[in-house]
């Protein structure tokens, strides 16, 4: 009995759940904001600065506001990261393969990472803060823009690989990498991504200098440092998720680093190049420009694969 | 304030403390849904009672006095003061102090241009603009260091003339900086107009019409933007700006890529202007003598800081401290614009118009009481009372 539970216990909270995200995902924090500063000719963090921020914010005072749902306010934060957390299982980090896999594996990952936006968006709503409340309509309407052309564009690939298991998918792309059949699917799901993640150009819900932090104005201490741990781990399953579905998979550590570096580094250009949409603008982009894209390039893999059979 | 209290509504402040405001300054936004239906402004949180301290001070220790009145334009504020007093005392400060005076004024037009260009585009979230113009500023800073030891509160003024010489040195360094300021505003000229993002932010965003720009009594660059011809330094030149004139940098379209766009220029402007003393250079005194006491009368001194003109009013009763000093500073002229501008804008829009003016809340803050006449505004349709 022993025997098969030390083992699961062990996938689950070091390696490759759970310290092993949270210390990927830190490292990938960092890696992001020392590149964003390099390239702005700032000096950027120490390598230890997203440990210590986590530690701080933990170790601080939680201020519950008055006039708040005291038990949503407690809880949702910790839901946020829990559906990262539970994420991290049905994706391929650090090259390992997935932990657990079952049919439909990819529907539901993609879901659990929109836990988070969604915990954002009722967090912001809870409080009485002006800040949070507009934070938060900004955080649903993004929520409602970025999500379906983000999820048409990962689920091309499963598409042509007929299943919507994620290592079935990486095992069929891993001849022909689907960026080079699928581009601008591709395109799609890294801007997607950075909409997903509300990093700059995408970052009118916690637009500073309008609403401050948005959402999470309110929130100190445990929760911001919970929502933050959520947001860095749903960095990087959202990277690898990118990298196993159009990358040709990720079947070793120096796969996975070698790629989802790659992608980091792609991510962080995009956000030192552009200035911040509005959220309407936004809106737009996607309605107008991804999601008719990604339906065209869904219409040409149909085409293809009907004059290929 | 009655009137605004039952508003209908969701009212956004923005102030006295926000991530948004270097500054206090205290801003009611009305909104109905992302669109900004109200706005309210509430100044005065910095108010330090610098009109009141200059009446117990002699004529020179004001001088120190108004330089700290502003953080980012202290040399024109000494400036203006100082022509004021000299105006008053009967006494003309030597060319060659004239042509440093503008040679300075110049330098710190180009910082402060620099730095709004910075905050500007960080209000956009446009973060690398804001630190590649706020690293390129190091350069005019580095000069302005050099050349007087300070670099904010330079101090380069006394009553009569100026402190500091130029030395060959000194000028090698400050044009090496220059020619580099030079490529680097052309690059920014570039970003601030072809950028397709950014764009999307300035342009068409709060459009002022130049009719609305002269009703609303803007100054500066801001009024350029919208083609109002209102420049002291072209209008009315004092100092050097008569030997050394400059030519008035306007833009037709008035909204937010125009303030950018005009305030660019501005630089290649000083530039120009800055190589043109330094080839010109008068030579002879750094300073004229200045009597103690300054004889009975009253003057304005009007001069173009970075942000628009600056007013000074200075009575004299004969004695070694001034009676009156008045001081007005552009912030305030241009307040009223974002009111009027941020109305049926995104909420979004909104740092940006303010930020449009350059506003610098702490030198704008003095006490008076103003009459408002409705009918004045009646052209440019309702303003809140």
């Amino acid at each position: 009995m022993m025997g098969t539970i030390l083992p699961v216990l062990a996938s689950l909270l070091l390696f490759p759940g759970g310290l092993t995200v949270f210390l990927t995902g830190m490292a990938y924090e960092w890696m992001n904001r020392k590149l964003l500063a390099r390239f702005q000719t700032r000096v950027g963090p120490r390598w230890f600065q997203p440990l210590a921020d986590v530690i701080k914010l933990l170790a601080k005072e939680e201020v519950v506001p008055e006039d708040v749902h005291p038990g949503l306010f407690t809880a949702l934060p910790v839901v946020a990261l829990a559906g990262c957390l539970t994420a991290a299982l049905y994706v391929p980090l650090w090259g390992v393969g997935p932990l657990y896999n079952f049919p439909g594996d990819l529907i539901v990952t993609l879901f659990l990472l929109s836990l988070l936006t969604l915990c954002l968006g009722i967090a912001g709503a809870n409080t009485f803060d002006r800040f949070s409340l507009v934070g938060a309509t900004r955080a649903f309407t993004q929520l409602f823009s970025y999500e379906a052309p983000f999820l048409l564009a990962l689920l091309g690939p499963a598409f042509v690989a007929g299943s919507w298991q994620i290592d079935e998918i990486m095992a069929s792309g891993a001849a022909r990498w689907v960026i080079l059949t699928q581009p601008i699917g591709f395109i799609v799901a890294v801007i997607g991504l950075i909409g997903k993640l509300e990093l700059p150009p995408f970052d009118a819900p916690e637009a500073e200098t309008e609403i401050v932090a948005g959402s999470l104005t309110e929130y100190s201490g445990r929760g911001l440092a919970l929502f933050h741990m959520g947001k860095i781990i749903e960095l990087v399953l959202g990277i690898t998720l990118i990298a196993a579905l159009y990358l040709g998979g990720l079947y070793s550590p120096l796969d996975f680093l070698i790629k989802t570096i790659a992608l980091l580094i792609v991510i962080v250009i995009l956000e030192a190049l552009f200035a911040r949409l509005r959220i309407d603008q936004s809106v737009g982009l996607w309605w107008r420009y991804g999601t008719l894209l990604v339906l065209l390039q869904w219409l040409g893999t149909i085409f293809w694969k009907g004059v290929a059979i | 304030m009655e009137k605004t209290e039952h508003k209908k509504g969701f009212t956004i402040p923005i102030g006295p403390q926000h991530p948004a405001l270097k500054e206090p300054g205290h801003f009611r936004i009305t909104v109905d849904g992302e669109i900004v239906t109200d706005v309210d402004v509430r100044l005065g949180y910095a108010h330090r009672g610098i009109e009141k301290a200059a009446e117990a001070r002699s004529w020179v220790q004001n001088l120190y006095l108004f330089e700290r009145v502003c953080g980012i334009c202290s040399h024109i504020h000494a400036m203006a003061y100082c022509l004021g007093v000299e105006r008053l005392a009967g006494v003309e400060a030597p060319p060659r102090a004239q042509a440093i005076r503008v040679l300075v004024a110049e330098l710190e037009r180009i910082h402060s241009h620099l730095l709004w260009l910075g905050v500007a585009a960080h209000e956009a979230g446009f973060d690398t603009l804001f630190m590649y113009s706020w690293r390129d500023r190091e350069t005019i800073m580095d000069v302005l260091e050099r050349f007087s030891g300070n670099r904010v509160n330079y101090s380069a003024n006394i009553l009569g003339g100026v402190k500091y010489d130029l030395d060959d040195e000194f000028v090698q360094f400050m044009c090496e900086g220059l020619d580099y300021l030079e490529t680097r505003s052309e690059y920014y000229l570039e970003v601030v107009t072809t950028d397709a993002m950014f764009l999307q932010r300035t342009q068409n965003i709060g459009v002022m019409t130049r009719s609305q720009a002269e009703l609303l009594g803007t100054v500066g660059p801001t009024a350029r933007a919208s083609n109002v011809h209102r420049d002291i330094r072209y209008e009315a030149p004092y100092s050097a700006y008569k030997q050394f004139p400059i030519s008035i940098v306007l833009d037709q379209r008035g909204d937010l890529e125009a303030r950018f766009v005009v305030r660019i220029k501005e630089l290649f402007e000083s530039y120009r202007l800055i190589r043109r003393i330094l080839e010109e250079l008068p030579e002879g005194d750094l300073a004229a003598r200045m009597p103690r006491k300054i004889a009975e009368g009253e003057t304005v001194s009007r001069v173009e800081a970075p942000r628009g003109e600056l007013f000074y009013f200075i009575k004299s009763n004969g004695s070694d401290t001034p009676e009156r000093v008045r001081v007005r500073t552009p912030t305030i002229c241009n307040m009223m614009s974002v009111v009027k501008l941020a109305i049926g804008h995104q909420l979004a829009d909104v740092p940006m118009i303010l930020a449009g003016i350059d506003p610098c809340f702490s030198c704008n803050d003095r006490m008076f009481r103003v009459h408002l006449d409705q009918s004045v505004y009646a052209n440019v349709g309702p303003l809140k009372g």
